[in-house]
């Protein structure tokens, strides 16, 4: 997920410089109050652990590679204004001194993995684990869950700035002057990844540590969970379905943006990976302008004609903010649905982790 | 040896330059006075249980116990780093509590006043390099420039470290490292020294440097309390011993020579083994010809 | 137009098109991928980086030009010639400015053959994989150079604003990742934070990386102890990969942090110990001299002929 220098345009690394500074500042002022004068060798040892679990590059069927963040678990833990600058930091450490991502594009990384990462994967989180102990497997569980949206989250964020660089930056001939790729095809090839192992490589990071450290340290849990009770004998023993259930369903409440974001979803027609997803820049139509047009009139009226002379660049954005907004509205039914059900019945296991690691299995293995 | 090289004179230098602030005590007096304490690690799991301590100015003290008798609690709590749950801890005529520490001018005084050398280096060379390693605890202090660099300077030279001295910390060996954490903690000239267990995971040549330089520091005039199981340099790394047992209670206290010839006693703290304390007497008898022979130890127990 | 439409339907996506994320990604073990653990790649993908850290340091304290330049100016520097790599439109005033870089390299006592083979082998072969698709005419629609097939009657090929835009791409992310590899070949990483620190990056910032950079270290061998201890206790032959990354990923993961945690503690109790009252204070101390005033003159004359010159070739 790491944008190299290169892939994106010197305005759209400007605007995330912009975008980024008062967050960090906020993460600055709010990470002073929260853990004191213990936070700088805390933040450092969370950057360094970031920075650790960001090597640790799992295969992807495919062939290619991918890694988790271990921004949702740090936001767990310290909170996620602290895993903005834990993240942010090993960000830099990797873009200066291992030239892993680029130098100018550092604002644009630390927005997706440390900013939208920790912050969907911690309110993901906090959502689902609701008011249950500290040491309820249903927080394991959560955080696995807010990992697997929030890394999610963040591939999209980062498709979406790759994939909106060949139309809003080119040459007269038509000659994309950074990332050649549209949305059409940023999007799936960057949410193939994260859907399939990234995504469950922060999952079985968050949830495990979590469920290590409700057996081995809860003291550290405790940090950002001040008022949290840490055990409560009274909860209903909770149902092995449902965990199924939900895993199923935090895996559909991503895929299913996947489906409406890529073109071809919009006609309803085929699984999502079976896609032919260029096929709608396939046009031999020598402008750009064209060809802008001819995405936004496909994603979001699904029609089949060209039509020229729409704002190429708004329906493009339009059409990201529209995938966001159906994101957001899918996943606040989601954790709404999810928290009608905890309600009603308690949610707790002792050896959750266990457990997880066989949900995270077989997508991985099949 | 590393440490022969260096003459009493150049230690003295860059040690005894603040000699006027330690001069309000003459030695004998308490420094540390500790009545009464408890501590427990999350308010469950006790580590310490009602001690009492005296530590003098200018003494050498070593406090013995088994691994996890609370040796190291009590010397975070004589740094001010942990704070006893009950009783007391008065040092330099003063009552040192969290509250106290948080007065920068009582926190400054005690911190400068009171050193402490970390079991693990790894944990106390935080810093880039060792140069800013060793101005950290100077900069904190908020000395001028000019006096911290000649510091260092100094230190460097002491400790023999020069070469390192533009070094990160993962090029440094496990010794070196010991060398980096113990010119930090000289660098601001404390007069109490506190090392928890300083020759732990240290090749025998280290360690036997180490020792002398105990008695060095001891001999221009620094108080020493270190935590150590480590028996063989008893002797002569110590005027007086602590013993703790397993239930984190001060179980004796004595001389060196008598602590360490009542068998019954050590194997009682589970300082030694059935089958080892035999040899380890035996060493700890000639620890004067053999202090630095810890290979020899070594090679007795495969 | 619709049959247009009709046509590019019927063309399917190959799949390494919408598969490719490495090449986005060049982070941590990259290399050809041999029979075993990705773990273990990981683990020596690990020392392979410390190695290079190493190194890097070995080379910073050459006495070359770069290593002369005082480190605040060399990062404003490189990163305005950043900036102009980034502006920059046209292929020609790309491979000038690699060129510049490596006669940079060469007057800075870098050895070349490892810096030109750092910045080709390394990320670019990984976008040079990824361009290939964007040359033909179904990512990038144009004057097609190159046909290759028809179908329903257009031609599908190798377009020249592909290859132009292949070219522009591959350059640039050549000439960005030798400028960057050059600043930190020829500083020691500690006058790079000291240098950031000048630059009013915030205090607590530099003192948090300068630490985080010290423990990734460290990190990595618990991370490498625990593996082969593992490993060491596991009997017949191991599982396959997917399986052994959620295990380690998992297991590992929340003692490593456990771990981490602890010697955060001691570190704090360190710092304590040494005066430290959460403000910390910093030592590094820089002068500007000649040689600065003119690397900056330097830097800003070519960047003005570079943007110029850049204009005077159109596009």
């Amino acid at each position: 997920m790491h944008i190299p220098d290169g892939y994106l345009s010197p305005q759209t690394c400007g605007f995330f410089a912009v975008v980024m500074v008062p967050i960090w500042y906020k993460a600055s002022r709010a990470v002073g109050k929260i853990v004191k004068s213990r936070y700088v060798p805390l933040l450092a040892i969370g950057a360094s652990f970031s920075f650790l679990i960001m090597m640790f590059n799992v295969p992807v069927p495919d062939g290619t590679t991918a890694h988790a963040v271990g921004a949702t678990i740090i936001a767990i833990i310290l909170g996620p204004w602290a895993a903005v600058i834990a993240v942010s930091i090993a960000l830099i450490i990797q873009a200066l001194f291992f030239g892993d991502g680029g130098v100018l594009a550092i604002a644009v990384n630390c927005f997706n993995m440390a900013f939208v990462l920790p912050f969907v994967g911690y309110y993901v989180y906090r959502a689902i684990a609701g008011n249950v102990p500290l040491t309820s497997g249903r927080r394991a569980l959560a955080g696995g869950i807010g990992g697997y949206v929030g890394i999610n989250a963040a591939a999209l964020c980062t498709a979406i700035e790759l994939g909106i660089q060949p139309d809003l930056f080119h040459t007269a001939a038509g000659v994309p002057l950074y990332s050649p790729f549209h949305l059409a095809q940023t999007i799936p090839a960057m949410l193939f990844a994260h859907l399939t192992v990234a995504g469950f490589a922060e999952f079985a990071a968050t949830a495990g540590i979590i469920a290590y450290l409700q057996r081995a340290n809860v003291p550290i849990l405790k940090i950002n969970h001040v008022n949290v009770p840490v055990s409560d004998e009274e909860l209903a023993k909770k149902r092995l379905g449902w965990r199924w259930a939900l895993i199923g369903l935090a895996v559909m409440v991503v895929l299913t943006p996947l489906g409406l974001l890529a073109p071809g979803g919009a006609f309803g027609e085929d699984a999502p990976k079976d896609l032919d997803l260029s096929k709608y820049h396939l046009s031999a139509v020598p402008t750009g302008l064209e060809k802008f047009s001819s995405f936004w009139s496909h994603a979001v009226l699904g029609g089949y004609g060209f039509h020229s002379g729409d704002h190429p660049v708004i329906g493009y954005l339009i059409s990201a903010f529209v995938g966001i907004l159906f994101i957001s509205v899918f996943l606040v039914g989601f954790i709404f649905l999810v928290r009608l059900i905890m309600g009603r019945r308690g949610f707790h296991d002792d050896d959750e982790e266990e457990t997880e690691g066989a949900g995270a299995k077989p997508p991985v293995t099949a | 040896m590393a440490f022969d090289g260096v003459d009493s004179g150049a230690v003295a230098h860059p040690l005894g330059e603040d000699a006027s602030s330690t001069s309000e005590l003459a030695p004998g007096d308490p420094l540390f006075v500790v009545e009464g304490l408890r501590y427990a690690y999350l308010e469950r799991f006790p580590a310490l249980d009602d001690v009492d301590l005296e530590v003098r100015k200018g003494e050498k003290v070593a406090l013995l116990g088994a691994n996890g008798c609370g040796k190291s609690t009590l010397l975070k709590i004589l740094d001010g780093l942990l704070f006893p749950d009950a009783g007391t801890f008065t040092a330099f005529g003063e009552q040192v509590t969290e509250d106290n520490l948080e007065d920068e001018q009582f926190a400054m005084g005690f911190r400068s006043r009171v050193g402490f050398i970390f079991q693990n280096s790894d944990a106390q060379v935080f810093s880039p390099t060792v140069r800013e390693e060793i101005a950290f605890g100077p900069l904190q202090m908020g000395w001028p420039r000019e006096k911290i660099d000649r510091r260092i300077g100094d230190v460097l030279r002491m400790l023999e470290i020069e070469p390192l001295a533009e070094r990160a910390p993962f090029q440094l060996s496990g010794g070196e490292k010991k060398r980096v954490a113990i010119a930090s903690v000289l660098v601001m000239n404390p007069e109490v020294l506190l090392f928890d267990e300083p020759t732990a995971a240290l090749d025998p040549r280290t360690q036997a440097w180490l020792v002398e330089l105990i008695i060095e520091l001891n001999r221009a005039g620094k108080t020493i309390v270190m935590a150590t199981h480590d028996l063989d340099i008893l002797d002569a790394v110590a005027d007086r011993c602590v013993v703790f047992s397993e239930d984190h209670r001060v179980a004796a206290e004595g001389s060196p020579a008598t602590l360490l010839h009542d068998r019954e006693l050590l194997l009682r703290v589970n300082l030694i083994h059935d089958h080892t304390h035999v040899h380890r007497l035996g060493n700890v008898e000639e620890a004067h010809e053999h202090e630095h022979d810890a290979a020899h130890h070594a090679s007795q127990h495969v | 137009m619709s049959d247009v439409t009709v046509r590019a339907e019927e063309v399917p996506t190959p799949q390494w098109l919408v598969t490719g994320e490495l090449a986005l990604c060049p982070c941590g073990c990259i290399g050809k991928r041999k029979k075993g653990s990705f773990v273990e790649k990981t683990l020596s993908g690990a020392v392979g980086v410390m190695r290079n850290a190493m190194f890097g340091e070995d080379v910073a304290q050459q006495h070359g030009f770069l290593q002369r330049v005082d480190p605040r100016v060399k990062i404003v520097a490189f990163l305005g010639l950043l900036i102009v790599t980034a502006f920059v439109r046209n292929i020609p005033t790309l491979v000038v400015l690699y060129a510049a870089t490596v006669v940079l390299a060469i007057v800075s006592a870098l050895p070349v053959g490892f810096f030109v083979k750092r910045v080709w082998l390394f990320i670019p072969i990984f976008t040079g994989i990824i361009v290939i698709p964007a040359m033909f005419s179904f990512i990038t629609p144009g004057t097609i150079v190159l046909p290759l097939w028809h179908w329903n009657g257009s031609p599908v090929g190798i377009t020249e604003q592909g290859l132009t835009s292949a070219g522009l791409l591959v350059m640039r992310v050549a000439t960005s990742v030798s400028l960057v590899v050059l600043l930190t070949l020829t500083t020691p990483w500690t006058k790079l934070l000291a240098g950031l620190r000048a630059l009013a990056v915030p205090r607590i910032f530099i003192l948090i990386i300068g630490m985080a950079y010290r423990y990734i270290f460290l990190l990595l061998n618990s991370v490498t102890d625990m593996y082969t201890s593992r490993k060491a206790r596991t009997v017949g032959n191991q599982r396959n990969d997917y399986k052994e990354g959620q295990r380690v990923v998992g297991a590992t993961a929340g003692a490593l942090f456990g771990k981490a945690h602890a010697l955060s503690e001691e570190v704090h109790m360190a710092m304590v110990s040494r005066g430290y009252a959460g403000d910390a204070k910093s030592y590094a101390a820089f002068t500007v001299g000649a040689i600065d005033v003119l690397f900056v003159v330097g830097c800003v004359v070519a960047a003005a002929l570079v943007l110029g010159g850049d204009r005077l070739l159109g596009v």
